[in-house]
């Protein structure tokens, strides 16, 4: 019995493989671990920048604080406060100083501006004509009070007391009033720079649906946002962002659809940001995404209104930058990384059936060089045999092993991709021809690959251009070659270990709170009806629940 | 926020967790422990019969589990019984758990290495497995919970198209005489019937998790319902498909009904493959789920983080899995498993629901 | 310190990384697929028998010759031209021995390819090798091995079962073996093909059965008849003919096509193509526990061909008594099959046994092991109804 027993023992090598079984996760934790720790997450730790409604809170205690040393404020001596500014800002060549005199109460006014960016003849004809030419001044209020509501014509007019502000919104564009006797600095005339027209979308392009697509200018961005239709409750709030120079940033939702508690955690991440220059809404995303080692994204990006608006109608929140037409919304699940708004604008019947093409192709393109490699190098007992016949007729010749062969043409093919990015337009296309089929061709014929391979790469290469958003493109493309490595060392086995590995990791992903798995689990029907198929639009009567939103109902 | 706090899963999720802890190694070799213990075709009724019995066992470990919303057997078999005895019955099951987690890897790379990988060494299949189950328990009941539902309507989806396309070697034949030696029999197969529907343990600490413990019932009877359904529907296609005197010959029937008929032309001319794939993905659940089991059992019994008793477990689980030295160890395990499986019943549900009711009875009497 | 460990866990995962499918992975083109297997009496032919003089052998009983039919032939490079279409050529080997595994092992000291079986489609066995050996245990590596799929199909043939795997045309023999089975919805001739795992069910159930045979000419095969293996003894016993393995489908009622032919008064042919087929077997017993058989037939069909020009063949009355002609010539068929089954071969191989055995099977359980004796004793009768439902495009 005892003997029995002992003879079930397992020898000393099992007992090794179960400490490695140990150790390499153990590893691969603490790897984890000190590598969050040690990079961080860009964010501060309390709030950063100031937000609008903030700030005018502290301005008042500022104003306290601000009269000492610095001579930040103005005072209300004319000429020491144009000293002042000329001082900050006259070693700049483009800067300009045009001295007048406001007739109506008789004194000196200096307009301060940066050439090009003003639109000229608002500033002549609202400004310097009504100033110069007005009428009789009432001595009992205030000179501000009274330029502001009686002599300046103009519906954008801010005012500030701070040289700094002063500076940089002289610098930004703006054309600073400065008039003898008024405390008050004014800025009239809003930055007029050269903008690009209004056209389709490149990364985006439909076939049916609007052809209007962002701006670089802020402002334009979030008008094509209102313009959308009449309502009352899309809202935005602007806020300041980076530290040297700074740029402002609009978050935008719907006020009676949206959760408070996701406005809120957006609000703060947003907060957070510590980084002297957002170059791009792309620094944004990286900046406040939940996991950045994570080979998915977390936001979507685009550069169409009419994904932005349906997007917050479903009760997510839109950030839009300016200087980028790529506006973000926040929260992302992994579904709506494969829909397009083409879906939504054909009816029901195709939009499913091109919306189930799409994801086979998504499939397709992660999983087919796996699966070949799987298929070529451990499993040949699965392949149809005459398909296997034909197989190894062709393959006599070639030296490589499967996965070697994969990875050359691979690769080959994401160098061409890159190059077709940054080729110019004319070449485009006929490089895409001779680098595709030629060389191609010319690998078969030097038997350096075999044909059916290339037909594999081809058919991956065009199934990952078929998925609606680049930014999911590249990240199937990363997961490719993991699943091929995978593949190469366990054949079909080590393909579905890979399969796992990333559902796995999908589920454990969330962005902004919501699961990213969300809607394919947990089983919410309701939600199933835009997952796969596109239901009809009757019956899609309510929006995600995944969104927990206040108003449940699309329809009354 | 969103976030789920407290871990919950709904009544959905729950079923789907049932129904892949019983969905397991059981699919491919229980045709053939069914008719060497039937020796009829009438393998089936036994199942059903098995079924209805296991039925009555959920339905107790339910009742038994929704007297204490929120926690798991671990922790209130300690209330019923005492600290002691209640340890000692909680580590009892836990080693259970740890057992079926051994096994099932273990079934699990034996036909690995016999159908797809034939050169590979056994411990380069089982650690990458036991590592990818380690990183989705760590993410908690709720991600587990999650990949099964990606997980379980391919596999039913994939199946369903693997027992269609077997109706062409179908006879009905092969399933007659009904009934031809009485009931006796039938009895005797219940005996191999029963050891298929191991992993119903789950429930008691299911029922802890859900966000709404009344709809329990209705939830495990539906997670309990589908695997039943899906081995009668695969006994009676095997032995429909194969003819008895075929499935005792023969290892792993259902594999080998799957690989008896080719459909040439057809996209995929051997089906065998999409039915070991979902397969995997299935030991991959039912595996996971006995791993968070025994670790969240371990981590409430001793009171201890359950991150770190997920580590230690993993060469424990090793351990297991190579074990049985030969393949014939590995069969009689299976069948100890299921013995334990009943002896689990005895004591765990049964004993503490009539230790609970004399108590409450005991109350009663003294208010 | 800390670096140094993490240097040297790094060196040791990229060593991991290179070995990729250092395991069980071998590229498909290094492997030999064969299609075929032929099993024969054991005699060496000339080329063992060379090597064995040169090089000695290994201790073995040569029992049995093996051929294998591997597909396809090598060739050096690729061919390349899109002109001509590239021909799948076919090469059978041989060798002899007493253990298949060892047999197909030695195969690797003679090739540089190892052969697999996944697509093993055809086994081929001669009427000989059976005679001799059990049938059990020639297919005993076969169902023990994995790579060979259940699904393939098993013949018997009647001269060396290697030559009805050579063929002078350009197609390859084993697939042409596989596809031809395709072909019993139009005659039954053919009969069903009994794939590997109904033979493993027949072999374990003890009963006789039977398997098409194949019969070599000059290159080219026929399915001719089927030959019978006893069920107790596992070995081969004798040939059925053509007409007898229809009259078993008859029986069976698994007829998807084929023609009764028959001759008229004025000895002329006319032909009847079977539309379809219904037939019912039933167990009689009469009071003192005799058993008896009967089994009905029906089966409605179209008139294909007729001879005898000078009749109206779309008279009805003329279609009825060439029913008559044709049952009285299928009759004499199946007579003939169950005289056969009776009392030549004293086997039961017509599917009556799997009736008795749903009928009745607490006395099947006594005498399902020498039922072969207890049929001869068993009267079998069976009534026929043909129906001639229509002549053809042309009529009279």
């Amino acid at each position: 019995m005892w003997s029995k027993i002992v003879s079930y023992i397992p020898d000393w090598t099992i007992f090794m493989q179960a400490a490695i079984t140990l150790l390499f996760p153990i590893g691969i934790y603490y790897l984890y671990k000190h590598l969050y720790f040690y990079v961080g997450s860009g964010r501060s730790k309390e709030s950063g920048a100031k937000s609008q409604d903030s700030e005018l809170k502290k301005a008042d205690n500022d104003e306290a604080n601000q009269q000492p040393p610095v001579c930040t404020a103005f005072t209300q001596d004319y000429d020491a406060n144009l000293t002042a500014i000329r001082m900050a800002l006259g070693d700049n060549s483009d800067v300009h100083f045009r001295e007048f005199s406001v007739k109506s109460i008789q004194a000196r006014a200096v307009l301060v501006y940066v050439e090009g960016m003003q639109d000229e003849e608002l500033i002549n004809q609202q400004v310097l004509q009504n100033l110069m030419f007005a009428g009789e001044m009432q001595a009992s209020e205030g000179i501000y009070t009274y330029m502001k509501q009686n002599m300046l014509p103009l519906v954008q007019l801010n005012e500030t007391r701070d040289l700094d502000y002063l500076q940089e919104s002289v610098l930004f564009g703006y054309t600073a009033l400065i008039v003898e006797g008024m405390r008050e600095m004014l800025l009239v005339g809003f930055p007029h720079g050269a903008v690009r027209a209004i056209n389709e979308p490149t990364s985006e392009a439909l076939l049916r649906g609007p052809r209007i697509g962002f701006t670089e200018v802020l402002s334009e961005n979030t008008s094509m946002l209102r313009r959308q239709g009449l309502n009352k409750n899309l809202e935005m709030q602007k806020v300041e962002v980076g530290s040297e120079i700074k740029k402002n940033l609009v978050i935008a939702y719907m006020k009676n659809i949206v959760n408070p508690d996701l406005l809120q955690e957006v609000k703060d991440r947003i907060s957070k940001i510590d980084m002297d220059f957002i170059l791009e809404s792309g620094y944004v995303e990286q900046l406040i995404e939940d996991d950045y080692l994570s080979p998915f994204q977390q936001t979507q990006n685009t550069e169409r209104p009419d994904r932005v608006i349906a997007s917050l109608l479903e009760g997510r929140i839109a950030i839009l930058l300016d200087g980028t037409p790529f506006a973000l919304i926040v929260p992302v699940t992994f579904s709506m990384l494969l829909q397009s708004p083409e879906d939504y604008y054909e009816r029901w019947l195709p939009g499913t059936l091109l919306r189930v093409l799409r994801f086979c192709a998504s499939f397709l393109a992660l999983l087919a060089p796996a699966l070949y490699i799987s298929f070529i190098s451990f499993h040949p007992g699965l392949i149809p045999t005459q398909l296997a016949i034909s197989i190894i007729e062709t393959r006599q010749g070639v030296p490589f092993p499967a996965l070697i062969e994969v990875l050359i043409l691979e690769i080959s093919i994401e160098i061409l991709r890159e190059a077709g990015i940054r080729l110019p337009k004319p070449i485009g296309p006929a490089m895409g021809i001779v680098g595709g089929l030629i060389i191609g061709d010319a690998a078969v014929q030097a038997g350096i690959v075999s044909p059916f391979l290339v037909i594999v790469v081809a058919v991956t290469a065009i199934s990952s251009f078929s998925i609606p958003m680049y930014s999911a493109g590249i990240t199937l493309r990363i997961l490719r070659f993991a699943g091929m490595l995978f593949a190469a060392v366990l054949g079909m086995f080590g393909t579905i270990l890979f399969f796992l590995l990333i559902c796995s990791h999908l589920t454990r992903l969330s962005s902004f709170g919501v699961p990213y798995i969300t809607p394919i689990s947990p089983f919410r029907v309701s939600d199933w009806k835009d997952l796969f198929v596109r239901a009809p639009l009757s019956i899609m009567k309510r929006r995600p629940e995944m969104l927990k939103t206040q108003k449940k109902k699309r329809r009354s | 926020m969103f976030k789920r706090t407290d871990d919950k899963i709904t009544t959905s999720q729950a079923t789907i967790v049932l129904t892949n802890s019983m969905l397991g190694a059981g699919i491919l070799t229980l045709p053939r422990d069914i008719v060497q213990g039937v020796k009829t075709p009438d393998a089936w009724v036994s199942v059903v019969l098995g079924g209805i019995a296991v039925l009555i066992v959920i339905l107790v470990m339910v009742k038994l589990s929704q007297q204490f919303p929120g926690k798991t057997v671990f922790q209130y078999s300690k209330k019923i019984v005492g600290n002691l005895p209640g340890g000692v019955l909680s580590s009892l099951l836990i080693l259970y758990f740890i057992v079926i987690a051994g096994f099932e890897i273990r079934v699990l790379a034996e036909v690995t290495l016999f159908f797809l990988l034939e050169g590979t060494p056994i411990w380069a299949i089982v650690m990458p497995f036991i590592w990818v189950g380690t990183y989705l328990v760590y993410g908690g009941i709720n991600s587990i919970a999650r990949v099964f539902q990606i997980v379980f309507p391919i596999s039913i989806f994939i199946l369903i198209i693997c027992f269609i396309l077997s109706t062409r070697i179908f006879d009905i034949q092969h399933l007659r005489p009904f009934m031809s030696e009485g009931l006796m029999p039938v009895i005797h197969g219940m005996k191999s019937s029963i050891l298929i529907f191991t992993g119903c343990e789950v429930v008691m600490t299911m029922t802890a998790f859900m966000e709404q413990p009344q709809e329990a019932v209705k939830g495990m009877v539906v997670g309990f319902c589908i695997p039943l359904v899906l081995y009668l529907v695969t006994v009676v296609m095997v032995i429909g498909g194969l003819s008895i005197n075929s499935v005792i010959t023969s290892t792993w029937p259902t594999i080998d009904l799957v690989r008896s008929f080719e459909i040439s032309g057809f996209f995929f001319e051997r089906f065998e493959f999409p039915l070991l794939v979902i397969w995997l993905m299935q030991m991959f659940c039912n595996f996971c789920s006995f791993f968070f089991n025994a670790a969240l059992g371990i981590s409430q019994v001793f009171n201890l983080k359950i991150h770190p008793v997920i580590f230690a477990l993993m060469p424990v689980i090793f351990i297991c899995t190579m074990i049985p030295q030969r393949i014939n160890d590995v069969f009689s395990l299976g069948d100890s498993i299921g013995y334990m499986g009943v002896l689990i019943f005895m004591l765990l549900p049964l004993l503490l629901s009539i230790v609970l009711l004399i108590r409450k009875k005991g109350l009663k009497q003294n208010v | 310190m800390f670096r140094q460990r993490v240097l040297r866990i790094l060196l040791v995962l990229m060593v991991l990384f290179t070995q990729p499918g250092c395991w069980s992975s071998k590229e498909i083109e290094d492997l030999s697929v064969y299609t075929g297997l032929a099993l024969d009496k054991g005699e060496p032919n000339t080329l063992e028998r060379e090597f064995e003089e040169r090089g000695g052998s290994y201790q073995k009983h040569n029992k049995v010759t093996a051929t294998v039919q591997i597909v396809p032939e090598r060739t050096i490079g690729n061919s390349g031209k899109d002109g001509e279409t590239p021909k799948t050529h076919f090469n059978n080997i041989s060798e002899t021995g007493d253990s298949l595994l060892e047999v197909f092992r030695q195969f690797s000291i003679r090739q540089n390819r190892p052969i697999i079986g996944h697509h093993l489609k055809v086994i081929v066995i001669s009427e000989d090798l059976v005679q001799k050996e059990k049938i059990r245990r020639l297919m005993d590596f076969v169902l023990r091995d994995n790579d060979i799929r259940p699904s393939c199909l098993i013949f018997l043939s009647q001269g060396r079962a290697s030559d009805t795997l050579m063929t002078t045309s350009e197609e390859i023999p084993s697939f042409r073996l596989a596809e031809m089975v395709h072909n019993n919805f139009r005659t039954s001739k053919v009969m069903k093909g009994i794939t590997l795992s109904n033979l493993d069910a027949l072999m374990y159930s003890k009963q006789s059965f039977v398997l098409q045979n194949v019969v070599e000419a000059h290159g080219e095969v026929e399915f001719s008849g089927a030959g019978i293996i006893k069920g107790d003894t596992g070995h081969w016993i004798g040939n059925l003919d053509q007409h007898d393995v229809e009259s078993i489908a008859w029986i069976k009622g698994d007829i998807k096509g084929g023609s009764i032919k028959a001759y008229d008064q004025s000895n002329d042919s006319i032909t009847y193509e079977i539309k379809s087929v219904k037939s019912k077997i039933t167990l009689n017993e009469t009071d003192d526990k005799k058993i008896s058989f009967h089994v009905a037939i029906e089966s409605t069909g179209r008139l294909i061909e007729d001879w005898d020009v000078k009749e109206h063949s779309s008279n009805v009355g003329y279609f009825k008594e060439l029913e008559k002609i044709f049952e009285e010539k299928l009759t004499q068929h199946i007579n003939s099959l169950i005289h056969k089954m009776q009392s030549t071969y004293k086997v039961e191989v017509a599917g009556f046994g799997d009736w008795y055995s749903i009928e009745k099977p607490h006395v099947w359980k006594q005498i399902k092991d020498h039922w072969d004796e207890e049929f001869t004793r068993i009267p079998v009768t069976f009534d026929l109804k043909l129906k001639i439902t229509d002549f053809g495009s042309t009529s009279d």
